[in-house]
């Protein structure tokens, strides 16, 4: 036994020295690294990343080198370019009004560990139609089990039958398969309305659930049957151009719509991998993923969503010393990783 | 013989043990005393919405006080023993050596175990008046890894105690801190959920520590 206890401490401290020792050392050598805001531009039709210039001027620099004002970036700098008087009447042939350009600002943007981590299945349920317009506090939630999607009252911790034998009705109907895999929604009275929840069945096929004047109705998407549906987001922007965005299983970026079409965008994003950011305005969709190795940088055009361009930025090498850690900037999870 | 271990551990540790049993029942009730406003001044929804929205757990002050526990109920009946190396007189008793030890831990081991299983109990039994059953049992796989701590601490504070010299004791303390440091890496809900086997199993590994210093001391190591 007591050779066990020497060789369990001993064992014990070597694990322990290569779990701190690289951290501390790693923390100590850590040099920061950033890039520099990057958006597509309508005005000058490249990629322009924000430089801060001689003095404190900021410019931006297209991936030519050619340097420019905030003319570049009209959309993004609208409020500023209007109250000087700067902002053009027309793009690309196009009236433009500022509330028009800022009713068609949207941003969206997730990580890894927003993903990668266990959530409990039960889901915060909206009104979609407030009595009184603005949207209120979910008083619902919807818990998905193996046989079925069950309706709760929350300050009741009550099942709601009614609503229930509702909601596995419409689901019935539509040839809903259980238990359901993913729920993407945003239970949140900031925004502007409410699309209730995208969700895959068992099967991978996409439905929306959404609750109407207290009637949860549910909408399948067929166009979104065969693609092995992974990952899904609601975007809820405020110009109603798209309802979410999904992922395939070979990571293919598509853009749901309103009206149920799903149209490809040429991105390429590993959710459970990859950082996500879109900015889109008037004219196009900047959206960027990256890893740890670099950026890549796609421009969509905001009326069908097809690629207009790409750009890639890589990251400068990085050093570490190796060594074991329990956590990761990708995941929620406590594990061993070497 | 068994009897007898088990009057001694009681004469050892009732009164710390009074005082964690204290300890736990206020701070729980506590806790659920402070629930129960929320619930009657909010409405229960708010607390769905804190643990699907916010991954809040409810009983985020109990997270420390299993180790707690098991650091002092190990102190409780093995610093006794320590005390004018008293520990020579349980060795010579008629009763096997290393059984002895092992009743002595399971003793400590159990005596924990039940505090926790009762706390963790009228946990649950009181979230599920407001939350659904998915919600109490995320809660309850989250506190699981906070419990192991608590073993964690008594098997580590009872080595430490046993053991007999201060530089291997320094070690067992860089080990322990190491590994309770571990089990609270992470506040984010059943982040241990894949990886508790492999903690459980090494927790246990770690008794073998108190047979190691009892062994040591034995052989008559000291400073």
């Amino acid at each position: 036994m007591k050779r066990i206890g020497q060789i369990f401490l001993w064992v014990s401290l070597a694990l322990a020295a290569l779990w701190v020792i690289p951290s501390v050392v790693n923390l100590i050598t850590l040099k920061g690294y950033s890039t520099p805001f990057t958006l597509y531009s309508c005005t000058v039709h490249d990629f322009t990343s924000l430089d801060r210039g001689e003095g404190s001027d900021f410019r931006f620099i297209d991936t030519k080198g050619n340097v420019y004002g905030d003319e570049a970036q009209p959309m993004f700098y609208a409020s500023l370019l209007a109250s000087k008087g700067a902002l053009p009447d027309s793009i690309e042939g196009r009236k433009i009004s500022l509330e028009e350009i800022e009713r068609n600002k949207v941003i969206i943007s997730t990580r890894p560990k927003d993903i990668n981590k266990t959530s409990a299945p039960v889901y915060l349920l909206m009104e979609s139609v407030p009595e009184r317009l603005e949207l209120q506090d979910p008083e619902d939630a919807l818990i998905s089990r193996k046989d079925g999607i069950y309706v709760y009252n929350m300050d009741e911790n009550a099942l709601l039958e009614g609503k229930t034998a509702q909601l596995r009705g419409a689901l019935d109907s539509l040839g809903f398969a259980y238990p359901a895999k993913l729920f993407a929604g945003k239970p949140s009275h900031h925004k502007a309305y409410d699309e209730g929840y995208l969700v895959t069945d068992a099967r991978d096929r996409v439905f929306q659930l959404k609750q109407v004047n207290g009637i949860i109705q549910v909408r399948a998407f067929p166009q979104a049957d065969n693609l092995g549906v992974k990952y899904l987001n609601i975007t809820e922007f405020e110009n109603h151009a798209t309802l979410g965005i999904l992922v395939d299983a070979d990571n293919k970026l598509y853009m749901l719509t309103p009206d149920g079409r799903v149209l490809p965008t040429g991105v390429t994003y590993i959710p459970e991998k990859e950082d996500f950011l879109v900015v889109g305005d008037l004219f196009y969709y900047t959206v960027k993923t990256s890893d740890n190795e670099g950026e890549h940088f796609w421009a969509l055009r905001s009326s069908d969503f097809s690629p207009v361009a790409t750009y890639d930025r890589a990251y400068p090498s990085d050093w570490s010393l190796p060594g074991i850690r329990f956590t990761s900037s990708l995941d929620n999870w406590v594990k061993l990783r070497f | 013989m068994n009897k007898m271990i088990l009057y001694k551990e009681w004469l050892k540790t009732r009164w710390v043990l009074l005082g964690i049993v204290l300890v736990f029942a206020a701070v729980t009730f506590y806790c659920f005393l402070n629930l129960t406003k929320v619930v009657e001044i909010r409405g229960g929804g708010l607390l769905w919405e804190a643990m699907v929205e916010k991954d809040a757990l409810l009983v985020d002050i109990f997270r420390y006080l299993p180790a707690v526990a098991g650091a002092f109920l190990a102190l409780a009946q093995f610093v006794p023993e320590v005390q004018h190396k008293r520990l020579k007189l349980t060795l010579h008793l008629p009763y096997p050596q290393k059984r002895m030890l092992l009743v002595m831990v399971a003793i400590g081991l159990l005596i924990l175990t039940v505090l926790y299983a009762l706390q963790a109990g009228v946990s649950a039994f009181l979230l599920a008046q407001w939350v659904p059953v998915e919600l109490v049992s995320r809660v309850f796989r989250t506190t699981l890894v906070w419990y192991l701590a608590g073993w964690a601490a008594y098997l580590f504070t009872s080595a430490l105690c046993l053991e007999p010299t201060w530089k291997t004791r320094v070690l067992v303390l860089m080990v322990a801190s190491a590994f309770l440091y571990l089990l609270f890496l992470s506040g984010v809900p059943e982040a241990y959920n894949g990886f508790l086997p492999w903690l459980v199993a090494y927790t246990l590994l770690s008794g073998v520590l108190l047979f190691h210093g009892v062994a040591r001391f034995k052989e008559g190591a000291q400073d």
